[in-house]
């Protein structure tokens, strides 16, 4: 597929979970579509550094994070409200799920199944891998407090 | 509850004010805020209606807060009770401190709009349609990243097993079951519908079809608070945010492998 489709694919796809879970969040309504933005921002945004360009995945994590934070302390200014209402959300399609539950289901088949070295390499694989990008992803949001907003509220 | 300060006796007021920071301190602590914004809320909402210093203390579970005001110090202590999250009762209680922080509202101003605050909620089957979506969104994420394909029935299963699940999961929050195990019976629900699929040969990615259906039950919002609370120096609290956090996933877990049995489908490893 065209790359350009594909990325695009991958915006207007990413904008679904942020606005789902944004519900879930119980975001006001008027934010949802900041939420929805942002989302696809930043999965459109990661997925063009990891799997377009050459960046892991960790580290494009990270910058994506790091960019929709920069963008929703904008948001959150205009609109009185803390950054975090709009940008967990659009974090949530970068959440890495698959990761997570992989892992523990492989420590779940090793009490089954007994010990496979396969089962364990599975297992710290997958979570380390959520671990770190799910800390990319606190780390990116917490940025612009620690390296601009460093003695301020950002609201 | 709290009164009209009496300009004439600064203990009334003062204790006025501390009920006031407790209150809305307690109400961002239920409602999932990050530790770092219920402290500075509660702190600048206490100077703001003229008190000389406000310190807080926060416990997975409760808080410690003291006001200061000439030399006089007042301290509560509040439980915490977990609401579920709600950015709506966030917003509007930030908003309220920012009111008074402009010197628009008072202490009774601060308690009559806290009062009018009710936690908004979107309607269920609105959430569970959205969800489902989300979650078919997921599955056709997860294969673009990994330049795959998958046919329409993959991501109709992920759809009705995720929005079947999200509706029975909202069902039994509504019943105050614990959240550990209402979880647990939801991804149990939500892997039986997408294993019919897998059994009946339905869809051709199964593997996409069952993983896909039971992210609705990662803790996104757990885990970044955590990670978030860490990062500001909130070990204690970022700890036992993770370690719930791990515990809905397990729990999720167990629910997944129950239904992998009970339906012999092991598609997941």
């Amino acid at each position: 597929m065209n790359t350009f489709l594909l990325l695009l694919q991958d915006f207007g796809l990413a904008a679904i979970p942020a606005v789902g879970f944004a519900m879930i969040f119980n975001v006001p309504k008027t934010a949802l579509k900041y939420c929805a933005l942002a989302g696809a921002i930043g999965h459109s945004l990661r997925f063009s550094l990891y799997k377009i360009g050459p960046v892991p995945i960790e580290w494009a994590t990270l910058i994506a994070a790091a960019v929709v934070s920069m963008i929703g302390v904008y948001w959150a200014q205009k609109w009185r409200a803390h950054p975090k209402v709009f940008t967990v959300a659009a974090m949530i399609p970068m959440i890495p799920g698959v990761y997570a539950f992989t892992a523990l289901l492989a420590l779940v088949e090793i009490e089954r199944k007994g010990f496979t070295p396969e089962l364990l390499r599975t297992a710290v694989d997958n979570g380390l891998r959520a671990f770190f990008i799910i800390s990319a992803l606190a780390v990116g949001l917490a940025l612009p407090g620690l390296l601009i907003y460093r003695r301020r509220p950002v609201v | 509850m709290v009164t009209t300060p009496d300009i004439n006796c600064p203990e009334t007021h003062q204790r006025d004010v501390t009920n006031l920071c407790a209150r809305v301190g307690g109400m961002l602590l239920q409602h999932s805020a990050e530790c770092a914004l219920v402290e500075s809320i509660t702190r600048r909402l206490g100077l703001a209606l003229g008190m000389d210093g406000v310190e807080m203390a926060l416990m997975a579970n409760g808080f410690t807060l003291s006001t200061f005001r000439r030399g006089r110090c007042d301290t509560t202590v509040r439980r915490n009770q977990d609401r579920g999250i709600n950015m709506h009762v966030v917003t509007e209680v930030q908003r309220t401190m920012l009111l008074a922080e402009e010197g628009k509202l008072d202490a009774a101003g601060v308690s009559a709009r806290l009062d009018a605050i009710t936690p908004f909620r979107y309607p269920r089957w609105l959430v569970s349609v959205m969800v489902g979506l989300s979650c078919a969104a997921f599955a056709r994420l997860g294969l673009l990243a990994r330049d795959a394909e998958a046919d329409a029935a993959t991501y109709l299963i992920t759809f009705l097993a995720s929005a079947v699940a999200m509706q029975v999961r909202q069902y039994l929050a509504s019943l105050h079951f614990n959240p550990l195990v209402n979880f647990a019976a939801a991804a149990f629900i939500a892997t039986s519908i997408a294993a019919q699929g897998v059994i009946h040969g339905w869809v051709d990615s199964p593997k996409v079809a069952m993983s896909a259906c039971v992210l609705l039950f990662v803790p996104g919002f757990p885990l970044i608070n955590a990670m978030s609370d860490m990062v500001k120096g909130y070990i204690n609290t970022g700890i036992s945010r993770g370690v719930m956090a791990v515990l809905l996933l397990l729990a999720c877990c167990t629910g997944i492998v129950l239904a992998m049995t009970v339906w012999d489908a092991w598609t997941w490893l």
